[in-house]
């Protein structure tokens, strides 16, 4: 059974450490996503788990067993690229085959188990065909199956579909999680998109300037974001985040307020401003109010209300809902 | 300006670089082939009339037999040193341009350095003469396969790093997780997607080594040695007055090298400007 830990897994390039200590545990069958601005570390910490880049101190434990000196190939992993990389000069069969190949797995046997993974994923028609003739969609289905042939116990992804459309995006994120039902295993999963994070995750992992920020269910970052940072990430829109001065009236250093949990009306209310901009989203309304006293206020509200650009409303948080940090 | 007279103006100077281009390349080319069919007292004259008798196969058969059929040995000579050269090249520059390009290092570092001096710095003969006795290879093909090894190799090196560059590492990792070996990586992912740039380093090389002159001057002088520049020789010393032979030679070995130019010259360009994996 696969269980991914890491204890106190650091990594520098040179002089600049950029992944400063990082204790996780990963428990067997979940799905785990990674999420933090760019540039914070997630492919780092992927690519370490993976053993494609060394780490510099600390230990990476799969399925029990330690294997921070192991090969990629003998760490029980698959990945999948952000950029597929496929073997352009290899037919699809060719590319899902290539690690049985090497692993000298007879040709009848290898046959059959590309034939089981090119039916998991409907790739059938195109077994035959090089990369160069696949849409993007297909690609990614070929990259994803190179990964299931392997029977893996651990699957990584580098930000899979980040190169998709947003229609094939959102139809692979259901693709995917029925994937990860089916076959159980481990999926450590890296995107710099909230939306996947908190679609797809059974825990999600925030990263950010190469340390872990919050690590929860979706629904636990959402609820009750640990720091600011981990406010600010989860959830769209964003949460409307004040400091000094407005903060300090409302006794704390950071005060959050997510848009859906303001209330906008005509009448009295705790803030006055008024509307810049209004966007509608059909179901939603989504309105950006300037309130002299703490800046601009995104407030999300029932699709039905109408608001003018410039006209003055009256905004009120719900006060359980409301967040504040010190420090 | 109007749209006419900007086609006219491309049209013309389109025709202009077609004329400067015939007196270049092609002027010296008719000169070359009316001479050879010309008789050994009519060429004594170089100049650009007909020739007065056309004795073209004459002077075919006549080139080929000079001292003992030499230029056919120096055709065997030639090809096996461009055959073996390229060989070594192909191989040797597509690995090092692989760990240079894939691993960076002081020590890759180092020999990337070089290998750009290697094309920098023009190789000084002598000194090339002495290391080459030293180890009883001067006047051997195996010697002369080696120094053509040696020129050639910054060059090619170049072009396989360059190309190799193009190719997403990501290939290598996916390789490598898949569970290839290094050398694996190499030659079942990195080397079949070097076809493009082997191309040209097989058209382009040897070309110039099946060409070449100075070198085999310098390093494989001998009878039995002669390479296809060298026998031009043949008809330089001896008599003055043979330069109808002189440019049937001339003929007779450019034209190999010229065939292999313009079937190729499609992939030789699509191997120096192109990346390894498109779409
Ligand atoms: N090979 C490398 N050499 C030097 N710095 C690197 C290397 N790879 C990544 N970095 C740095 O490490 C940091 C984290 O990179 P990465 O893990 O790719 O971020 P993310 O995937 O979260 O966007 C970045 O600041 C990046 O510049
Ligand atoms: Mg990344």
């Amino acid at each position: 059974m696969a269980r991914v830990v890491l204890r106190n897994l650091r990594k520098s390039f040179g002089a600049l450490e950029v992944i400063k200590g990082v204790d996780l545990e990963i428990e067997d069958g979940e799905f785990c996503v990674f999420v933090g601005p760019s540039g914070c570390g997630k492919s780092t910490l992927l690519r370490m788990i993976s053993g494609l880049e060394p780490h510099t101190s600390g230990a990476i434990e799969i399925g029990g067993r330690d294997v921070s000196g192991a090969e990629p190939s003998e760490r029980g992993i698959a990945m999948v690229f952000q950029n597929y990389a496929l073997y352009p000069h290899l037919t699809v069969r060719e590319n899902i085959g290539f690690g049985l190949s090497l692993a000298r797995v007879p040709k009848e046997e290898r046959n059959r188990k590309v034939d089981a993974v090119a039916e998991v994923l409907q790739l059938g028609p195109y077994l035959d065909r090089k990369p160069k003739a696949l849409s993007g969609g297909q690609r990614q289905r070929v990259a994803i199956g190179r990964a299931i042939v392997r029977d893996p116990e651990v699957f990584l992804f580098d930000e899979p579909l980040s190169n998709l459309d947003a229609a094939l995006r959102s139809q692979m994120r259901i693709e995917l999680t029925e994937l990860h039902e089916r076959l159980g295993s481990t999926m450590v999963y890296v995107t710099h998109d909230q939306v996947e994070a908190m679609t797809m995750a059974d825990k999600i992992v925030v990263l950010n300037g190469g340390r872990i920020e919050q690590v929860g269910t979706p629904m636990e970052l959402y609820e009750s974001p640990a720091t600011p940072f981990v406010a600010g990430f989860i959830g769209s829109p964003q949460m409307n985040l004040f400091e000094g001065g407005a903060a300090r009236t409302m006794g704390c250093d950071v005060y959050g307020i997510r848009p859906e949990h303001l209330t906008i009306s005509d009448g009295a209310g705790q803030w006055v401003g008024r509307v810049r901009h209004v966007e509608r989203l059909g179901a939603d309304t989504i309105v950006h109010l300037d309130v002299p006293d703490l800046g601009p206020l995104v407030a999300r509200v029932d699709g039905g209300l109408t608001y003018a650009i410039g006209q003055q409303v009256h905004a009120s948080p719900d006060p359980e809902r409301a967040f504040k940090y010190r420090g | 300006m109007t749209d006419r007279s900007l086609t006219a103006r491309n049209y013309a100077m389109g025709v202009v670089a077609l004329l400067l281009a015939f007196v270049v390349f092609i002027v010296p080319f008719l000169f070359v082939a009316i001479n050879a069919m010309k008789t050994a007292p009519d060429a004594a004259q170089l100049d650009f009339s007909l020739p007065e008798r056309w004795v073209f196969w004459e002077n075919v058969v006549t080139t080929v037999q000079t001292r003992d059929y030499a230029l056919l040995l120096a055709y065997w000579n030639s090809t096996l040193i461009t055959v073996c050269a390229i060989t070594i090249l192909v191989i040797f520059g597509a690995m090092v341009g692989f760990v240079i390009q894939r691993r960076p290092s002081p020590v890759s570092r180092f020999v990337y350095v070089l290998i750009l001096s290697g094309l920098m710095i023009p190789p000084a003969v002598v000194p090339t003469i002495w290391v080459l006795q030293g180890i009883n290879l001067f006047k051997t093909l195996q010697g002369m396969i080696l120094i053509q090894v040696a020129y050639g190799l910054g060059f090619t090196v170049l072009l396989f790093r360059a190309f190799i560059a193009t190719i997403p590492r990501e290939l290598d990792e996916a390789a490598i997780i898949d569970g290839a070996k290094p050398w694996q990586v190499f030659f079942r992912v990195v080397l079949p997607l070097l076809k493009p740039v082997t191309v040209t380093v097989i058209v382009v090389q040897s070309i110039s080594i099946f060409n070449d002159f100075t070198h085999p001057l310098y390093y494989l002088p001998g009878r039995d040695n002669v390479t296809v520049q060298l026998t031009l020789y043949n008809f330089q010393s001896q008599f003055a007055s043979q330069n109808n032979l002189l440019f049937m030679n001339i003929l007779l070995i450019t034209i190999p090298p010229l065939i292999v130019f313009v079937f190729f010259n499609r992939q030789i360009v699509a191997g120096m400007t192109s990346g390894a994996v498109k779409g």
